[in-house]
């Protein structure tokens, strides 16, 4: 049994402690915004945030995670959008979707360590988050938005 | 965020020192007296040791202050840059863009098969800027093994109690021969390495021309 904080709800998980993150929050809670694309970290739907950093849930084992906080999409907003949402709403950045709350958890991410990334900074950090439809340069556009958004807050 | 970040980098890496301090009896354990091994044998351990730190498995985060990792996929010999615009950054632990235990988390359980990514007990990192091993030659990394200035300040004692420190956190040293399923490993096992080491410590550390 393990105890684990999921957007600020405590729980307790019966799981193996080899459980990958992304599977207790799936299967086990019920939380299914992040998403399985590979299972091996190579790209980003199923990014959430373990200690406000963001972390491949695929990759995050049960046993080493334990006592952790985790936040997922749901909860980066407080009950309201965080403004990087606001922003990929602003420029209708998804189109299938999928890869999205990767994306924008990669996203929150950047923008809390570099609060004013150029264009060159973006690719570095969000390179590892695939998006098979091609939604890059709105993904990059937002982010740009996103920054404003929240320096002029 | 990005300065707490680096600083946590540092403050760990004091941790690391002072836990290695402690376990510095396990390291003594496996010195030789120093004179006790003719060069020649020096020479010899020392070959043995070159094969293991110029495998990809070991050298391919030993890289220069450009601080790319360097990939080479299971089942190629050819090694090609990191995938996804990776940097380790002059924090060698990405702080500055991507962290390395995004993906690279940090855990004792056994490493998964290719091509999932590795991981180990220790945060994942690029090893420090002066320890380059990738590109350089057999003679190049015996010298910068041997010298203080350039390999953390250790003596050849202390080069042994490094890979018994690193062994107790469950780090990258040891785990380079338990890569997971459909990776090579460098030839021979950590132990064998860890008395060759020994061998070359007690021979005066001999270098190749």
């Amino acid at each position: 049994m393990f105890d684990i904080t999921v957007n600020g709800v405590k729980h307790q998980v019966d799981v193996v402690p080899e459980m990958p993150l992304l599977w207790v929050l799936r299967d086990e809670l019920g939380i299914t915004s992040p998403k399985y694309g590979c299972g091996i970290a190579q790209c980003g739907a199923c990014t959430v945030q373990v200690d406000g950093a963001a972390v491949r849930s695929c990759q995050a084992r049960m046993a080493d995670i334990a006592g952790k906080a985790i936040i997922t999409i749901e909860a980066v907003g407080n009950g309201k959008l965080h403004p990087v949402q606001e922003a990929w709403i602003e420029h209708q950045v998804p189109q299938c979707g999928y890869c999205q709350t990767g994306q924008i958890m990669q996203a929150i991410s950047l923008l809390k360590s570099n609060p004013k990334p150029t264009d060159e900074d973006i690719n570095e950090v969000m390179s590892g988050n695939l998006c098979r439809c091609g939604t890059y340069e709105r993904i990059r556009a937002a982010i740009h938005t996103a920054a404003e958004k929240i320096g002029g807050n | 965020m990005r300065i707490t970040l680096i600083a946590l980098t540092f403050a760990s890496s004091s941790i690391f020192a002072l836990m290695g301090m402690v376990l510095a009896k396990d390291g003594a354990k496996d010195t030789l007296p120093p004179g006790s091994v003719s060069s020649a044998e020096g020479l010899q351990a020392w070959k043995r040791i070159e094969a293991v730190v110029t495998h990809p498995r070991c050298a391919n985060c030993h890289v220069d202050a450009k601080a790319i990792p360097i990939w080479t996929p299971a089942g190629e010999s050819k090694p090609r840059v990191h995938g996804m615009n990776i940097h380790g950054g002059e924090s060698r632990i990405g702080a500055e863009t991507i962290p390395c235990s995004t993906c690279h988390v940090t855990s004792t359980t056994p490493n998964d098969p290719a091509p999932a990514p590795l991981h180990a007990g220790i945060d994942w990192q690029l090893a420090p800027v002066e320890f380059i091993w990738f590109g350089k030659s057999g003679a190049e990394i015996c010298a910068q093994l041997k010298d203080p200035e350039r390999n953390g300040g250790r003596d050849a004692a202390g080069l042994l109690e490094h890979l018994r420190h690193d062994a107790s956190l469950s780090g990258f040293i040891p785990r380079a021969w338990a890569p997971g399923a459909g990776r090579t490993t460098p030839p021979g096992t950590f132990e064998d390495h860890v008395k060759d080491m020994a061998l070359w410590g007690a021979a005066g550390q001999p270098c190749p021309d």
